[in-house]
């Protein structure tokens, strides 16, 4: 491998990139779109209320006092309904995601020593359903515990957090770097075909370039453009939505080791992948069906701990799961040791797959 | 004794269900210019990017340079390649691959000059997909000269471009080869084998079913010459009475030729008998008179088997 020639097509690719507007726009401008969207609907630690729709067939004092807890609580924006309205249509005209229902014999049980039942209904997903009922059970807990005036013995105080100040967007900084090194892969998977179809391969190796040489340079530039991407993303992190990262010497020379195992691995699965498209259906059809499950079986927009068993198990099997961990383990907590085999074996993994995606790409005609 | 710069011997090329190249043998001599003629799907091209070294064969010897070029990691620094259907990084302008070129084939060559040279100054700076086909293909040929090669495979250089284009890159492949590069040379365009090639190969269905200067084919190819003759009813009938076979087309008359020699005989015999004739030419059968006759019989022969 000769450097002079690796520099010479990082200079020609580098000024044919940057001619290109849509490799522009999903190398930089969308990872930015990207974490302004999810540091907006994730940022700070504000609660928004969830609106209750909250219909009262059995009024007291019991009832009111309980209503009045709720709304007091501030985790719902409550709502009251008239009795004279009938709830389960108003629900289906108004696509109401949660309503409580005091049944008309709430009071009577209550005072008859037995026990007062609320009704919780709504057309909304299981996860927003659960986290509405675990809520309000809550809150009736507590009312329950002030009624029979005893006091909670048990108390689970809630230091869970993701790095210093357990913000998501904590969480997504690290996840969204990850993302933009698994899109240098969907790079490769459209460039190989279509340099292929274009017998662009065969232009580049009558200039004495290899093929080692072409992906070292690729490679190269794409850590370059990875450095600068991600630079963007931690900055605005950091300053538009308070991130907190660990960010010192050895966490940012760690997470660029990481970063560029993961190049390193990414690249190589790209081009393994571009080899097996040979038309640009193929080429969407492999792109997608690489990318898309990793993406999102790696935790990269969302904790797996929302995800079923069997997605867990499937996770561990991809590269990527252990890439986000480790940027997460380094970039929140600054936690190198802990992750220090998983990025040996990363480099490992990505040193084996490199060689066979060399081995098996050829640039000669068939 | 002519120093061979390309040899090949019995070269074969099979794919599972066809033979693209079948047995061909030539050589090329230093600073010679050698054209492969054919129609599409002759083997041309396969042959080409077999001694390029884009392409393995199956069979056969080849030494370019004195190196097998499907084993040598070097000989792609002594070349000049120009491929058929060339196309480059789209947003890449012809400065910046030429400099690209220069970089990783150490080539001393000055970039300015080789634009000039191929009249691509003005566009240096234009991206490769807005440049017009004959641009992109001024561009091809300029690359393949950065280095200064030892040998230029040029490959259908002026398919599907303008006359003027087309004169343009004849122009310098003739610059070339006053310079005493060794030339390998494929087209479909015949009168550019005629007016370029010192010798000529015409290849049919993986073959070479002749080769030779082109002058040295059409002589062994030829059937016969014509004088044509712009007259009148006059001159048909002179020319019945004087015994001569001749066919009327529209204005002309058609006199097939026995030797050069007998249309000295006849314009003679007119013009003493004070014939009405306007003017008259001698039509001698071309190198794609006879390449057309050659490639027809063959594929007339294959049919008939």
């Amino acid at each position: 491998m000769k450097l002079s020639r690796v520099s010479a097509y990082f200079v020609l690719h580098a000024k044919s990139y940057m001619r290109s507007r849509s490799a522009l726009f999903f190398q930089i401008a969308f990872p930015i779109i990207l974490i302004l969207l999810f540091g907006a609907i994730f940022s700070g630690s504000s609660y928004s209320p969830t609106s209750l729709v909250i219909q009262n067939e059995s009024p007291s004092a019991a009832s009111w006092g309980v209503i009045g807890a709720i709304n007091d609580s501030g985790l719902f924006k409550v709502q009251i309904l008239p009795e004279s309205q009938n709830l389960s249509q108003y629900i289906d005209a108004h696509s109401v995601q949660a309503a409580l229902l005091v049944p008309a014999n709430f009071t009577e049980n209550l005072y008859g020593g037995g026990t007062g039942v609320l009704v919780l209904k709504g057309h909304t997903n299981p996860t927003v359903a659960s986290a509405d009922y675990e809520t309000l059970n809550g809150i009736l807990t507590q009312i329950n515990f002030k009624v029979s005036n005893t006091s909670q013995r048990l108390v689970l105080s809630s230091q869970v957090a993701l790095g210093n100040t357990g913000k998501t967007i904590d969480y997504y900084v690290p996840g969204l770097i990850g993302f933009t090194v698994l899109s240098t892969m969907f790079n490769m998977v459209y460039t190989v075909p279509n340099y292929r179809r274009e017998r662009l391969f065969r232009q580049l190796s009558f200039s004495g370039l290899t093929k080692s040489e072409w992906i070292t340079a690729n490679m190269m530039f794409s850590f370059l453009m990875l450095v600068v991407s991600d630079i963007i993303l931690v900055v605005i992190g950091i300053y538009a939505f308070g991130a907190s990262l660990t960010l010192n010497v050895e966490t940012i020379l760690v997470s660029a080791v990481i970063i560029f195992g993961g190049l390193f691995f990414f690249t190589s699965v790209g081009i393994l992948a571009g080899l097996v498209s040979d038309n640009e259906e193929t080429v969407s059809v492999v792109g997608n069906l690489v990318m898309f499950p990793m993406m999102f079986l790696s935790g990269v927009f969302f904790p797996l701990s929302f995800a079923p068993a069997y997605l867990v198990t499937i996770s561990k099997f991809l590269p990527l799961t252990y890439f986000i961990n480790s940027l997460i383990s380094v970039l929140d907590y600054g936690n190198i040791s802990s992750v220090s085999i998983q990025i040996v074996y990363l480099l490992i993994g990505s040193a084996i797959i490199f060689a066979i995606a060399v081995r098996l790409f050829s640039w000669k005609q068939k | 004794m002519p120093e061979k710069v390309i040899s090949v011997n019995e070269l074969v090329k099979s794919y599972s269900d066809i033979t693209a190249v079948n047995g061909i043998s030539f050589s090329i001599n230093k600073g010679e210019v050698f054209s492969l003629l054919g129609p599409n799907g002759a083997g041309k091209t396969t042959t080409v990017e077999i001694l390029e070294g884009v392409r393995n064969r199956t069979s056969g010897d080849v030494a370019v340079l004195g190196e097998d070029p499907e084993m040598s990691k070097t000989l792609i620094f002594k070349l000049g390649i120009l491929p058929q259907d060339f196309s480059f990084i789209y947003n890449s302008t012809p400065r910046e691959a030429l400099n690209f070129y220069k970089g990783t084939l150490k080539a001393s060559g000055d970039v300015g000059e080789i634009l000039e040279m191929v009249e691509l100054t003005d566009k240096a700076t234009t991206p490769f997909q807005k440049l017009s086909g004959g641009q992109k293909q001024k561009l091809g040929l300029a690359l393949s000269l950065v280095n200064d090669p030892e040998i230029l495979f040029l490959d259908e250089p002026t398919s599907g471009l303008d006359p003027r284009a087309r004169r343009n890159i004849w122009s310098v492949i003739k610059t070339l080869k006053g310079r005493g590069k060794s030339i390998l040379l494929t087209t479909h365009y015949l009168e550019e084998a005629e007016l370029l090639a010192d010798r000529v190969a015409i290849m049919n269905k993986g073959k070479i079913v002749d080769s030779g200067t082109p002058m040295e084919i059409v002589e062994r190819h030829h059937e016969e010459d014509n004088l044509i003759i712009r007259g009148d009813g006059q001159v048909e009938s002179l020319m019945a009475a004087g015994g001569y076979k001749f066919q009327r087309e529209g204005a002309y008359i058609k006199v097939g030729l026995k030797s050069i020699r007998e249309a000295t005989e006849i314009i003679n015999y007119l013009y003493e008998r004070k014939a009405n004739f306007e003017d008259f030419t001698l039509k001698r059968e071309s190198l794609e008179d006879v390449f057309v006759r050659m490639v027809g019989e063959i594929g007339e022969e294959d049919e008939a088997e």
